[in-house]
């Protein structure tokens, strides 16, 4: 090819690199360019006119949004509170108190915090729960002048009081030696003094009536208190007389006039009303069918409170007992313990020493078990053997009260057998009285026979024995109790169950003997706190004599299943294996069988 | 307002606020007699403050709903005058401009502040808390509480010893908060 484009590829093939530029030369291809006039240039000799917009700055203000933080109404519940009743109005005496918790308290010679009375769970209208709420700390209320106390209550005691003050049904059930007397008194003349009672029937087992009198005098001096007594006429007169705002009553009383309880007036309201009943001891109720209960049950009243140390002494069924006059069918039998404690947590307050005294002395348990001696032996044995014959003899004829007359025979001969006089028990508490004589001590010693009593009397005289028993006119008994502690030269006081188990201070005897056990753990409790309660100096050691392989050892099997079933209800154990004794397990006692059904056993 | 001489009627205030995480701020005012009974009782439903509200108002939040909110609110119900207003909220301080009493603000333990020093910042009496600005606080003693007003308001600190002079050695001013914050537990269980 000669166009200017040469190959070297032999094999005739492209080189694409270019070759040498072709040579030059110009060709004349006619006229020159003549310049043709187009819209183009026309539009070139116009030239732009731009379209100016004006923007106005000054109207373009950005958008408000408005935002609401206006004030906004705030809902206010308003509660308001009537002024106290003009009897706790002191205007001639200057305000002290006011709200001085810690004042208070540093005056009670307490640094603990403020005690609060809390609206029990029945009061419902929340303005009432807050007049409750809302009230001065109790130490406070205490600190005014007109209340003086003799010494400084416990903690625990303010608590207690707390708990009755707002209450209309409640069981202070303390252990005994916590000093319910104290609270119960230290209540009533609180809501005395608020103008919120002003009748108060105070019910008590007749040897305690003059504990009561005098703890009144020595917590509330300031209240006149009347005490029932006297023929029928006398006390007609005494149940009717106004302006006495606490009178004192025994049970025994409620019986005899229970027909003025019931009497109505023209109204066809009860002629005798009371705006307080306070039942001291108040297990003497737990009989709903008994005469005492009913007449509790039929005197007028507006609140109703109950001390007892013992709120379950056999079943459950004694608090039901109780509850009933607290209040008529808010327990049943049929309950079991564990709902019945749920239902009386609110209406019930139980401290034990334990709980609250953690800095009082201890009080040691040591079970004395020993051995009858060759006679008791042989006399046990012909008389279980005798008693048992007749028992099985007797078959369907046997009742609940020949075994228990059986059981009283066996437990006698456990303290002394009836021909020689031989006791082993005796020997034993001879020994251990030595060495409290020895030490200047002093010891209680109980039993729940007057004989068995008077028995150790005769053979414990080196150690000064007294006697306090149902066989010591009442008149007299304050007296013993009172050479018991000032007489350095007696060790001893021997008690029965039934007439010194309760309401005896007896803090100065470090040494308590249960010669032989009471059927029920709760009476031995109330005897073993007669020594160990506040102002106990030193540790109370409690003797327990178990005569082995006899019907006491039997017996205290039966005490500790009660014991289970008193936890159960007040400290949300577990339910006890057994609620009641049945009557298999009484004739079981002498391996007897026996006709069935339950039954409940006698305190 | 009751005068000196007429303690049969007088009366002290209470206010406290309680801050509740599920409810918001909850307030109680309590009247008590010189005897320390309660008289009247008030408490608000809670309060919450609006988003708009906590950015917009900022440190001044507190003072706003404490004082104006709550404090006027509930003041505004009672029928009583008191003698004193005490509270144990810094922030409800700001009630002071709204109601025609003195207001002190009862600190807590026993602060050795004496008379005319401004007062410790504790931060939980604090006004001012996100700009460290505390407004100054007069504190002064009455009896064994330990008391403060307000710098700008420190003829309030005459009006309250001349007024509770009789009731100071025996009073514990602190302790009717316990009271009130019980109170507003047990109206809320209520109205639950």
């Amino acid at each position: 090819m000669s166009d200017g484009w040469e190959t070297s590829d032999p094999a005739g093939g492209f080189d694409w690199a270019p070759a040498a530029p072709p040579a030059a030369f110009s060709i004349n291809l006619g006229p020159p360019p003549v310049t043709v006039a187009s819209p183009f240039e026309a539009a070139l000799r116009n030239g732009p006119v731009p379209e100016v917009q004006k923007i106005r700055w000054e109207d373009t203000a950005p958008r408000a949004i408005r935002i609401g933080i206006g004030r906004v109404e705030v809902a206010v519940r308003s509660f308001f509170f009537a002024p106290p009743p003009a009897v706790c109005e002191r205007p001639d005496e200057p305000v002290k108190s006011h709200a001085a918790a810690r004042i208070a308290a540093d005056l009670l010679g307490q640094r603990t915090a403020p005690t609060r009375i809390a609206p029990p769970r029945d009061v419902i209208k929340l303005e009432d729960r807050l007049n409750y709420v809302l009230q001065p700390p109790l130490e406070a209320v205490l600190a005014e002048r007109s209340l003086v106390f003799p010494f400084p209550p416990f903690s625990y005691q303010l608590q207690g009081v707390a708990f009755l003050y707002p209450r209309h049904a409640a069981v202070l059930a303390d252990e005994m030696g916590l000093g319910k007397t104290m609270q119960a008194i230290t209540a009533i003349r609180l809501l005395i003094r608020s103008g919120e009672l002003r009748s108060v029937l105070l019910v008590c087992p007749k040897p305690l009536v003059t504990n009561w009198r005098r703890e009144f005098a020595l917590w509330a001096p300031e209240i006149p208190v009347l005490t029932i007594e006297g023929d029928q006429a006398r006390r007609r007169w005494q149940w009717q007389l106004a302006d006495m705002p606490v009178k004192i009553a025994n049970y025994e009383l409620l019986n005899r006039d229970r027909e003025l309880f019931e009497a109505c007036g023209p109204t066809g309201r009860a002629q005798l009303q009371f705006d307080l009943v306070l039942l001291d001891e108040s297990q003497r109720i737990k009989n709903r069918a008994s005469a005492t209960s009913q007449a509790a049950r039929a005197i007028s009243r507006s609140r109703n409170w109950a001390l007892t140390g013992t709120p379950v002494e056999n079943s459950h069924e004694d608090l039901v007992g109780i509850f009933e006059f607290l209040s008529p069918g808010f327990l049943s039998p049929d309950m079991k313990p564990r709902r019945i404690g749920q239902l009386v947590s609110d209406y019930v307050l139980r401290r034990t020493k334990d709980q609250v005294l953690t800095d009082m002395p201890p009080k040691l348990f040591r079970d004395a078990e020993l051995d009858l001696s060759p006679e008791q032996r042989e006399t046990y044995a012909l008389a279980e053997d005798d008693g048992v014959l007749r028992l099985t003899e007797m078959g369907d004829a046997a009742t609940i009260h020949h075994v228990f007359e059986l059981v009283l025979r066996l437990k006698q001969i456990c303290n002394f057998d009836p021909a020689t006089g031989a006791s082993t028990k005796l020997e034993r508490l001879e020994a251990d009285l030595e060495e409290v004589a020895t030490s200047g001590r002093k010891a209680i010693v109980f039993s729940q026979w007057v004989d068995t009593l008077q028995k150790l009397a005769r053979h414990l005289r080196r150690f000064g024995p007294l006697e306090y028993h149902g066989r010591i006119p009442s008149g007299r008994r304050e007296a013993v109790i009172q050479r018991f502690r000032e007489n350095s030269k007696s060790h001893v006081l021997l008690i029965s169950y039934g007439a010194g188990g309760v309401g005896l201070n007896l803090q100065f005897a470090n040494y308590v003997f249960l010669f032989d056990r009471w059927w029920n753990p709760a009476v031995e409790d109330q005897a073993v706190n007669r020594a160990h309660r506040i102002g106990v100096s030193g540790s109370v050691t409690v003797t327990r004599f178990l005569m082995l392989g006899t019907i006491e050892e039997r017996i205290d099997l039966v005490l500790q299943q009660k014991r289970e079933l008193f936890d159960t209800i007040f400290s949300g154990t577990e339910a006890p294996r057994k609620l009641h004794l049945t009557q298999e397990e009484i004739f079981g006692l002498f391996d007897l069988k026996c006709p069935g059904g339950p039954i409940q056993v006698a305190a | 307002m009751a005068s000196r001489g007429d303690q049969s009627k007088a009366s002290l205030g209470f206010l406290t606020v309680i801050q509740d995480s599920d409810y918001g701020l909850l307030g109680g005012y309590l009247i008590l007699n010189t005897a320390g009974r309660p008289e009247e009782f008030h408490c608000t439903a809670p309060v919450r403050p609006s988003r708009a509200q906590q950015i917009l108002y900022g440190p001044t939040l507190e003072p706003y709903l404490y004082g104006e909110q709550i404090g006027r609110t509930l003041a505004a119900r009672s029928k009583a005058q008191p003698l004193v207003l005490c509270t144990d909220r810094g922030p409800a301080l700001a009630v002071r401009e709204h109601v025609d009493m003195p207001v002190a603000l009862v600190l807590p333990g026993d602060g050795e502040a004496g008379d005319g020093a401004t007062a410790s910042c504790e931060s939980h009496w604090r006004l001012d808390k996100a700009h460290g600005r505390q407004p100054p606080l007069v504190a002064f003693r009455l009896g064994k509480n330990q008391l403060a007003v307000p710098a700008t308001m420190s003829c309030d600190r005459e009006a309250i010893l001349q007024r509770l002079a009789e009731l100071a050695e025996c009073m514990d001013l602190a302790e009717p908060f316990g009271r009130i914050r019980e109170a507003i537990e047990e109206a809320r269980r209520g109205g639950q």
